[in-house]
């Protein structure tokens, strides 16, 4: 089995140096036989990679442990499940199943495009496959997946999956953010395309929107579920924490949603060529440098991967991608002007221009944030860190300009909106938001940035709602149809804009989610059986402590009943467990703590079992209030449902109207 | 592009540096070594570091009545460093184990308010240990 696994990866990277050969010799002669091979050659690489994907999937499954990556991370004991998802566990398997994902998207791209954009696509090929070839280099040479065990002793049992990650989540949000990672690499592709080819009309663009909003709606899941995973496993009991690896996620994702808001313009207007270039440059490079800074170690993150001989050759990847597109940039930079210009500060142009500034802004920061241990080792000698107290201050009044921006954004015209329609669009709202304002205040709240984001979240729900009625009216005036059935006849006629929309809602009850972050409680007690607490008008009581001997670990299982004002509200069960609790080396248990939640619309009681003096039953139990976050999984369930509203083809209405 | 608003855009990318610069003000959270806590001490009161290194074998000390109570000695290249910390600990936190802390320093003890492990290595263990456990 590794032995044929191996072959398979040395075959995908002759393939793909083959296929590169064979476009040069196409570009070179014009010979379109060899543009129809390199066609082949390049869905024999997508072929082979595959089937090593499927070989590697297949020793997991069957626990070979003559292969080192199956004995380091799975055993006999580890369920089917986990045995699946140890797949992208380790270093070797996630850089093939990165190689999958590629390889399934070119393959994709390939089979679509097949008879279309004949100028582009021998580009996009030859980028897609340097991507590949260069994770070919590092799947044959740097870290292969099938490298035989190095133990001169049979192996019995492997050494197990994590049991923080042996949980359902973790089976979708890793393939999630490589979907998201991976994916950019299609529109960067197309935009390497159009500048190697001079094709810098609007077609690159109008081929790579689906691709770059279903790439930013799977980046997007994947952080969201990342942050649940964190919310409902570790037991800190928040969802982001601006670890490096986090932010590393996070900044691909701002530029990505820079990006599929500025073509809208290179769409509409044929303006900001240059611009969305660098965009989707940049975008790239982020999803490539994230790879890197979370494989090289060389910032401290809880997210703790191996350190590895990658860093530097996945930072030489970075330089030489930087280089070869800026000097394509520059070439091209006659071709890429553009005669149109912004008419005035006040319009949909210009909204969509400092939406653009300030996502660019956020990201800047962030990386400036994760970066500035390295840089101020390099400057100073002495590593300085910054926590999430610097983020938070930098990113949430910049955070909240992009929510002011989301409500006017709609309601601007093109070109130039005028006094009187901005009076009339923007009273109400105003109007609502301060009307919400005064009720928090009524409740007491009077720290500023609640109040700022209550006004401004009031202020984009209702532009919103306006912009929705005001089309609803229209339908039912004009074609008389039920108010239901003129939302959804609106909705799809113009799935782009108004999923665009329900996306800026989500992103409204998220910021709700966030203010509740500045009321949240919490507190640790040791506590014996038959105790109560207090904690933000809540009576704790521990009302019990059992033992239970489970198939894969031992553990001690809390009650805790939660009272309020008098009544049950519901008994929490927090556990502590020991992980391979039979071993006789002590060193090899594993505890780990189960925590255990009660989650309403207004809070979250949320309770961690921290530990046990088992001689004396002294428990130490955390407990946390956390406000509002049921609002944050709400504005993600809605982020995905405008992004999958605004992806939906919409070829069949257009065919009946014609 | 008009001039007036690459002037405009300019000055929000200024503001935006700007204003990232002063956020790193009273941030800041340097990373030093044992040896530079205590060799460079000055009496800074609420001065924050963070600090890497290993908890020595046999030196976590609970206190009987409170189980949060709780203190270690921090080793890292041979020097020691007394850390008391008076919170929940994570579940890899254990004799040996490596650790980062965060809080502030009196000359003598550290006080932490943060205490985080580094668990990869263990998972990346070594096969030879499952020899022995069968």
């Amino acid at each position: 089995m590794p032995v044929y696994g191996a072959s398979l990866l040395s075959l995908s990277l002759s393939f793909a140096v083959l296929t590169i050969f064979l476009i040069v010799l196409f570009l070179r002669r014009d010979d379109d036989r060899f543009f129809f091979v390199a066609q082949r050659t390049s869905l024999g690489v997508c072929f082979l990679v595959t089937l090593a994907t499927m070989t590697l999937l297949a020793s997991l499954l069957k626990s070979d442990f003559d292969v080192d990556y199956v004995a380091k991370y799975t055993s006999l004991g580890t369920p089917t499940l986990y045995k699946f998802t140890a797949m992208w566990a380790g270093q070797s398997g996630s850089l093939l199943f990165w190689l999958f994902v590629l390889c399934s998207y070119s393959a994709v791209v390939l089979l679509q495009n097949r008879n279309k954009h004949q100028k582009l696509m021998p580009y996009v090929i030859m980028t897609l496959t340097v991507i590949q070839a260069f994770f070919l280099l590092l799947v044959n040479f740097v870290a292969n997946p099938f490298s035989p065990v190095d133990a001169n002793f049979p192996i019995q049992d492997g050494l197990g999956l994590n049991p923080l990650l042996q949980n359902p989540t973790m089976a979708i949000h890793p393939p999630m953010l490589y979907l998201g990672y991976v994916g950019f690499s299609v529109p960067f592709a197309f935009a390497v395309a159009a500048l190697c080819s001079r094709q810098l009309d609007v077609v690159w663009v109008q081929t790579i929107r689906r691709w770059t909003l279903f790439t930013w709606l799977a980046l997007g899941i994947g952080v969201l579920l990342g942050g649940w995973w964190a919310y409902n496993e570790l037991g800190w009991g928040g969802y982001w924490a601006w670890d490096p690896v986090e932010n590393a996620s996070f900044m691909p994702w701002l530029t990505g949603t820079a990006f599929i808001h500025s073509i809208i313009i290179q769409e509409k207007k044929n303006m900001l060529k240059v611009w969305n270039m660098i965009l989707i440059l940049v975008t790239f490079l982020l999803c490539i440098f994230g790879t890197f800074l979370t494989r090289s170690g060389i910032v401290s993150s809880v997210h703790s991967f191996t350190e590895s001989s990658l860093g530097p050759i996945f930072l030489t990847f970075v330089f030489l991608i930087l280089a070869v597109c800026i000097y394509l940039i520059l070439t091209r930079l006659d071709d890429l002007k553009t005669e149109k210009r912004l008419e005035s500060f006040v319009s949909r142009e210009s909204g969509f221009l400092f939406n653009n500034v300030v996502f660019v802004s956020i990201c800047f920061a962030v990386l400036w944030g994760t970066m500035f241990p390295v840089i101020s080792e390099a400057v100073t000698g002495t590593q300085i860190t910054v926590g999430a107290p610097f983020f938070n201050q930098i990113t949430i009044p910049i955070g909240l300009i992009l929510l002011f921006l989301a409500g006017i954004g709609p309601l601007l015209a093109w070109r130039k909106t005028s006094k009187e329609s901005l009076i009339r669009n923007f009273s109400i709202p105003v109007l609502t938001g301060l009307g919400m304002v005064t009720v928090v205040m009524v409740f007491g709240i009077r720290a500023i940035y609640p109040l700022v984001t209550v006004f401004l979240t009031a202020f984009v729900a209702t532009s919103i709602t306006l912009e929705f009625w005001r089309g609803i009216t229209v339908r039912t005036r004009k074609f008389g149809e039920s108010p239901f059935m003129a939302l959804v006849k609106m909705i799809s006629k113009n799935r782009s804009r108004y999923g665009g929309y329900i996306v800026h809602i989500g992103i409204v009850f998220m910021f709700i989610g966030f203010i509740g972050k500045a009321f949240d409680k919490d507190k640790e007690w040791s506590m014996s059986v038959g105790e109560e607490v207090q904690i933000a008008g809540y009576d704790i009581v521990l009302s019990d402590l059992n033992e239970e001997e489970r198939p894969n670990h031992f553990a001690w299982i809390a009650t805790l009943d939660v009272i309020k004002e008098g009544k049950d509200v519901v008994s929490l069960h927090p556990e502590k467990r020991i992980y391979f609790h039979r071993n006789p080396n002590p060193d090899r248990r594993q505890p780990h703590s189960e925590l255990s939640l009660h989650s309403t619309w207004r809070e979250d009681v949320y309770s961690v079992f921290g530990g046990i003096d088992p001689d004396k039953e002294l428990l130490t139990i955390k407990i946390m209030v956390n406000r509002l976050v049921r609002f944050v999984w709400l504005g993600g369930y809605l982020l995905l449902l405008g992004t999958v509203i605004a992806l939906w083809p919409a070829r069949r209405s257009r065919r009946k109207e014609n | 592009m008009n001039k007036r608003f690459l002037v405009v855009i300019l000055a929000i990318a200024l503001l935006m540096i700007v204003w990232v610069g002063l956020g790193f003000e009273g941030n800041e959270l340097p990373y030093v070594t044992i040896r530079e806590l205590t060799t460079n001490y000055e009496k800074k009161p609420g001065k924050r570091f963070r600090l890497g290194g290993n908890v020595k074998e046999g030196s976590i000390f609970r206190n009987d009545n409170d189980p949060l109570a709780l203190s270690f000695v921090l080793m890292q290249e041979g020097n020691r460093l007394p850390v008391s910390y008076h919170k929940i600990v994570p579940d890899m936190f254990k004799d040996g184990s490596e650790v980062i802390v965060e809080g502030i320093y009196d000359g003598e003890y550290f006080f932490a308010d943060n205490l985080m492990t580094k668990c990869a290595s263990r998972y990346e263990g070594d096969l030879r240990d499952t020899k022995t456990s069968l």
